[in-house]
């Protein structure tokens, strides 16, 4: 900069020098004086041109030489457009990479906004949900995907959990969609293939259905047959008595295991959710605690029932009726004569609470998360010779899923177990002269 | 006229009201998918339990008719749209006229379904209605694909694919008068194959029907009741 100043400097006062010169020879100074200044203002004013001819040709990018300051401010911004474009070209590398990744996502991943408009999506949104890039950015995603199970997972808001759907436009083609809420209004949302994964559940819920259902004709001939070995009376049927009968309690199990079973996929293929009976489950667990009392005989517990509400629970009476009965019997198997068990229906807040507390030994805890999984046993022997199945639990979570509940189970060992079905207030019932009164009461 | 256009209004209120009623076209139409899907897993696999569902849920489908046909009435009434708006409007009310419409031949399908139940009937025929109905499906799902983005070109592809569901439509019945042919006992079950058969060409017309509403929203240009050469034609002209 020194260079460059005092060189502008030397060259003014060099140029004021002669014009002052000429002037004194000439005798008319200020009119030299002043032709001076012109010449110097014309030619700061050129390289001035010359900058900005030079700044919009090449935008500071090519170097260039030039006499007195001019060269020096040609060098500085030729120094910093330079800076500007590498730093320019490290961040579209970087975005370049980004977007790269994004794309290379098997997943489909689309960018929202706070109305559900599209921002951005991958390649792999084209190929799942058809999405078509420049035409549907800006449009609305509820526009494009219009499964209603989907429109409802976005009514909800309850982003934690995902949504299986179908591909649009994909026969066949299962997704799994869920939607991750960031930085205040944006979501994003990633679409996953899941069509294999579904075909397998499919096959094997196929397989557990139809191999129950072939089973049940043979099972059928053979307890029949023993049955009536057993009642046959001759002197060799006597002779065989102990394994006849050992034959017809085992066959009577698998019997009860197969119909347990069918119960079961029954239960996942769906076809309990669509039905909707309001059911009276104060005079349900009435006909359960009989039905427990006749099977336990006279060593049952005492079963204290408490209903507290008059709520009716809308869901498949069938359904809820097993459900509650294997909670029931459960208890009554796990409790010594004597000892009580409450059955109780009650509200918790708005959402109604179907409840089984016994006081007999109660589960460690490491066995709680993984008793309602199929045939899964916290003591094998002692169940098996109780006569269980093993799937009762099972049944009841999957009863329980159809019809929006949850099972929760507390328990220590040594004082007790309760087995808790909560259900949401979409699925509880007033009558209506019921509503008029807590109406009038509040 | 454009996306971008629908989304420029001078009122920013009403152009909300718009965008929203369109979405919920579409979501109708989404259930509208649903229906249609299950009564052909019904109808293909025996399924009883798929059948009845859809039979109980088509008053779904027509209380968002409903619900939808009185917003309308409210724009109307209300904002009194002119030009592309009160075009928009009336794709609406038509356009749900025939989504409702779809619903209740999906039902027609899912009542077969329930009827043909899980008897053991010659597969021959399913196979061909499946084709049909996948080709009917494909075309329900493309032409609520139009409606949303408001694409021309796309609504043209639809009304072509009418032709080829009538030829599928065509097969089928010749099938199906075979099968009667051979067999007399067969004719109670192949005619309500028959009548799925209708229903699902009766959907792809009113898919058709969808298609030429996108036409008219966007070039304001009538091309109901005109064969689809005459439409291209018109449509580069303008």
């Amino acid at each position: 900069m020194r260079v460059g100043w005092s060189q502008e400097v030397w060259r003014l006062v060099g140029a004021l020098m002669l014009s002052l010169i000429i002037g004194l020879a000439t005798g008319r100074v200020r009119d030299c004086l002043l032709v001076g200044l012109a010449v110097m203002l014309a030619l700061n004013l050129y390289g001035l041109q010359q900058f900005l001819a030079w700044l919009g040709a090449s935008d500071g990018l090519k170097p260039r030489d030039a006499p007195g300051v001019w060269g020096e401010i040609y060098h500085r911004v030729y120094l910093l457009q330079r800076r500007n474009r590498k730093r320019k070209r490290k961040l579209a590398k970087l975005l370049a990479q980004f977007q790269a990744s994004a794309e290379a996502l098997p997943d489909a991943a689309v960018a929202l906004g706070e109305g559900w408009d599209i921002r951005w999506f991958n390649e792999a949104a084209t190929r799942l949900l058809g999405l078509r890039p420049g035409q549907d950015t800006g449009s609305s995603i509820r526009n494009l995907l219009r499964n209603p199970e989907f429109h409802a997972y976005l009514g909800a808001g309850q982003f934690d959990r995902s949504v299986e759907i179908g591909a649009p436009g994909q026969l066949g083609r299962r997704l799994s969609v869920r939607v991750i809420p960031f930085a205040g209004n944006q979501r994003l949302l990633l679409a996953q293939d899941v069509t294999d994964r579904y075909r397998l559940e499919r096959i094997r819920r196929d397989f557990v259905a139809n191999a129950s259902h072939e089973l049940r004709t043979p099972l059928t001939v053979i307890a029949g047959f023993v049955e009536n070995m057993r009642h046959d009376g001759s002197a060799e049927a006597r002779h065989w008595a102990r394994p006849l009968a050992l034959m017809e309690q085992q066959a009577t199990r698998m019997q009860r295991i197969v119909e347990d079973l069918l119960l079961l996929s029954g239960l996942e293929s769906g076809q309990a959710a669509s039905d909707a009976d309001d059911v009276d489950v104060a005079e349900l667990i009435h006909d359960i605690r009989e039905e427990a009392i006749a099977a336990a005989g006279p060593d049952a517990p005492e079963l204290v029932v408490e209903v507290s509400t008059e709520a009716r629970l809308r869901g498949g009476s069938p359904y809820l009726r097993s459900a509650f009965t294997n909670l029931v019997m459960n208890a009554v198997q796990h409790t010594p004569a004597g000892a009580q068990i409450w059955i109780r229906w009650r509200l918790d807040g708005d959402r109604g609470v179907f409840e089984v507390q016994d006081t007999g030994e109660g589960i460690p805890a490491e066995h709680l998360p993984r008793l309602t999984e199929r045939f899964y046993r916290v003591d094998v022997a002692r169940s098996r010779r109780r006569g269980g199945t093993g799937l009762g639990l099972a049944i009841v979570k999957h009863v329980l899923q159809n019809y929006d509940g949850q099972l929760e189970i507390e328990s220590e060992v040594g004082v007790g177990s309760t087995f808790r079905c909560v259900f949401p207030a979409t699925r509880l019932v007033f009558s209506a002269n019921l509503e008029q009164d807590r109406g009038l009461a509040s | 006229m454009s996306q971008s256009d629908l989304l420029h209004h001078y009122s920013q209120q009403f152009n909300q009201e718009l965008e929203e009623i369109r979405t919920n076209v579409l979501a109708m139409g989404g259930l509208v998918e649903q229906q249609l899907e299950e009564a052909l897993r019904a109808l293909v696999s025996g399924d009883v339990g798929h059948g009845e569902r859809v039979v109980a849920n088509d008053y779904q489908v027509n209380a968002l008719d409903v619900q939808i046909d009185e917003r309308c009435t409210v724009i109307l009434a209300r904002r009194q749209p002119t030009a592309s708006d009160l075009r928009l409007v009336l794709v609406v009310i038509k356009t749900t006229a025939d989504l409702e419409r779809i619903g209740d031949e999906a039902k027609r399908v899912a009542r077969m379904a329930i009827r043909l139940g899980t008897a053991d009937h010659s597969r021959g025929l399913f196979l061909e209605i499946e084709h049909l109905g996948t080709l009917v499906r494909g075309m329900l799902n493309k032409a609520l694909d139009t409606y949303a983005r408001m694409d021309v070109a796309a609504a043209l592809e639809v009304a072509k694919e009418d032709q080829r569901i009538d030829r599928e439509y065509e097969n089928v019945m010749r099938q199906a008068i075979t099968y009667m042919m051979e067999d007399p006992r067969s004719i109670p079950f192949v005619l309500d194959i028959i009548w799925s058969a209708r229903a699902l060409e009766r959907i792809g017309d009113r898919c058709r029907n969808i298609a030429e509403y996108v036409i008219y929203f966007v070039k304001g240009k009538d091309v109901r009741h005109t064969n689809l050469d005459q439409i291209e034609e018109e449509l580069i002209r303008r």
